[in-house]
């Protein structure tokens, strides 16, 4: 089969204001590549790291679209490229979710999981019948041919800060048996937790040339015994991960503990003894907390909110990380609050997790703003992000430098980060 | 988060956004000479679109079934009491008009008025 250039790109989005400013590299895009054929030559580019050459000569273009807040800019790109008479493909997290508008942007949109069918659309595309949709929604592959991702297509110096590498993203199951109130996976992955085979997540994650990862799946505790069998056997690998929740239990944490686990997010969501001991119980074994911190649910006043962040303080987080509660859609809060009417912004570039797009219950918008804004600061009023950062990255480089994986940062890229010079002039040398 | 059975009378089957197979639990009322389809949330088991999603598309999907015309019936959607701890599971009915703009599509049922439609087999 005769080479087709595929131009793939991750469309750029804007950060929470008090995020960090790291840039991962994403999984989205190098997973759905992995499901193309080797007649199919990539060029990727994940915009938040690099501009787009929209002259770059290629056959078709593809978006992988993860966040509301790249839906619009996705649909720029590809009218960019449509203008240059380019088909363009669509596919990912929020094409699936925005997909009935998704579809008037692009060419083709694909629904779904990739693996297996990927190649379809572009035999159709190369034979001049390509369609509209390419709808796999609610139509799962066997979890057994998900393969490693092509992350040969990073660009590994524009994930890089002062020379220390960020992590990889990794994911050892797919799907979630819960329905959360503000989560849309069970409807994107299924409402089944669908768990990778074992002897497939050690092969995959051994193959990753990052000692370091962040195992994106949407909650490990899904399954004890399956996750008890994924400690074990990632344990030889000696990789250092960040994840989601584990499982509440002293075997499971022990495990997770000797297989590597750095720090875990955690919900904070009330004021409980619980939250204190399960907060405490995972600083037993060792591994770090971000919290997780979702306001302005229909429970809390302003009052509620600054007690939940008051607590913050009482129960030794590493991290914590901030949102508003968000209707995006195929959530029951989308469902519940459209129904009550209490959407007034559906501009998806607002749908950022950091900004009021809806009327909150118990005070008015303008108040979650604020004490949103007040999270921020007064979390990180002692000790800033990066110091708090820092002292999880020691804490991680201790443990590789004792069990001989350490991997000292790239002096070359010393001066930059994500690809920029780093300006290390004193303020004053700026005038 | 399993739906209690009293919630239905059947679980209707319908193609939901794209096709994916959902479900969810209905009622067909007659009361004082009108028509009411009560719909309801079955969350986990329902294995696609949810009710309020699928919308116009699931109450014509309905009406077909039924022999209905969806201008001539009252469409209810009903997110049961599925005895969560947490509060947005609790047992709720709204009136929708699939002619208004997203903000007004929907009429929160007072208790009195879901009573009036579906007697005791309401716990409002």
């Amino acid at each position: 089969m005769e080479t087709i250039k595929m131009k793939l790109i991750y469309p750029k989005w804007q950060k929470l204001r008090g995020q960090t400013t790291f840039t991962l590299p994403p999984h989205g895009p190098v997973a759905y590549a992995a499901t193309l054929p080797e007649y199919v030559d990539i060029s990727f580019t994940d915009e938040n790291v690099e501009e787009i050459d929209f002259d770059e000569e290629c056959d078709v273009v593809s978006l992988s679209v993860m966040l509301s807040t790249q839906v619009k800019r996705a649909w720029e790109i590809a009218a960019e490229y449509q203008k240059r008479g380019k088909k363009v493909f669509a596919g990912g997290i929020s094409a699936m979710l925005h997909a009935e508008e998704f579809v008037d942007h692009v060419d083709s949109l694909f629904l779904g999981e990739s693996e297996g069918r990927s190649e379809q659309q572009v035999l159709d595309w190369k034979n001049g019948c390509l369609k509209k949709v390419y709808n796999y929604m609610g139509n799962q592959p066997p979890i057994e041919s998900v393969g490693p991702c092509r992350r040969d297509l990073y660009k590994r110096e524009l994930y890089n800060h002062k020379g220390v590498q960020m992590v990889d993203l990794f994911h050892a199951s797919r799907g979630c048996r819960f329905s959360c109130y503000p989560c849309a996976v069970s409807y994107l992955g299924g409402r089944k937790f669908r768990p990778r085979p074992i002897d497939k997540v050690v092969e995959d994650m051994a193959g990753i040339e990052n000692n370091r990862l962040f195992i994106v799946d949407n909650s490990l505790a899904q399954d004890k015994e399956w996750e008890k069998e994924l400690f074990r056997a990632i344990a030889p690998l000696k990789k250092k991960w960040i994840s989601h929740t584990i499982e509440d239990d002293p075997e499971v944490l022990d495990l997770a503990a000797k297989a590597g686990a750095w720090y875990v997010y955690q919900a904070v969501y009330d004021t409980s003894d619980y939250i204190k001991e399960r907060v405490k119980r995972y600083h037993d074994y060792g591994i770090g907390v971000e919290g997780t911190i979702l306001l302005g649910l229909d429970n809390q006043s302003v009052d509620d909110c600054k007690r939940l962040i008051d607590f913050l303080g009482e129960i030794d987080l590493d991290l914590a990380e901030f949102t508003v509660m968000t209707p995006f859609p195929h959530t029951k809060g989308y469902d519940d609050l459209l129904r009550q009417g209490r959407i007034f912004d559906f501009d998806w570039n607002h749908y950022n997790a950091g900004q009021v797009v809806f009327q909150p219950a118990k005070m008015t918008p303008d108040e979650l703003q604020d004490v949103y804004e007040y999270a921020w600061k007064s979390f990180y009023a002692s000790e800033t992000q990066e110091s708090k950062m820092f002292r999880l990255f020691c804490n991680v480089a201790l443990r590789e430098m004792e069990e001989g994986t350490y991997v000292p940062r790239n002096r070359a890229l010393a001066n930059k980060s994500f690809g920029k010079e780093v300006d290390r002039r004193a303020p004053h040398q700026n005038v | 988060m399993k739906v209690q059975e009293r919630y239905y009378d059947e679980v209707f089957e319908f193609k939901g956004q794209w096709d994916m197979p959902s479900s969810c639990g209905l009622k067909l009322r007659e009361v004082g000479g009108k028509t009411y389809v009560v719909v309801t949330e079955l969350y986990q088991d329902n294995p696609g679109t949810s009710v309020t999603y699928a919308g116009r598309s699931l109450a014509e999907q309905i009406c077909e079934a039924k022999g209905l015309k969806l201008d001539e019936v009252v469409y209810i959607e009903c997110t049961p009491n599925t005895n969560s701890k947490l509060s947005f599971y609790d047992e709720e009915y709204f009136e929708v008009d699939f002619n208004a703009d997203k903000q007004h599509m929907y009429r929160r049922l007072p208790v009195e008025e879901v009573k009036s439609i579906l007697g005791n087999e309401a716990e409002v």
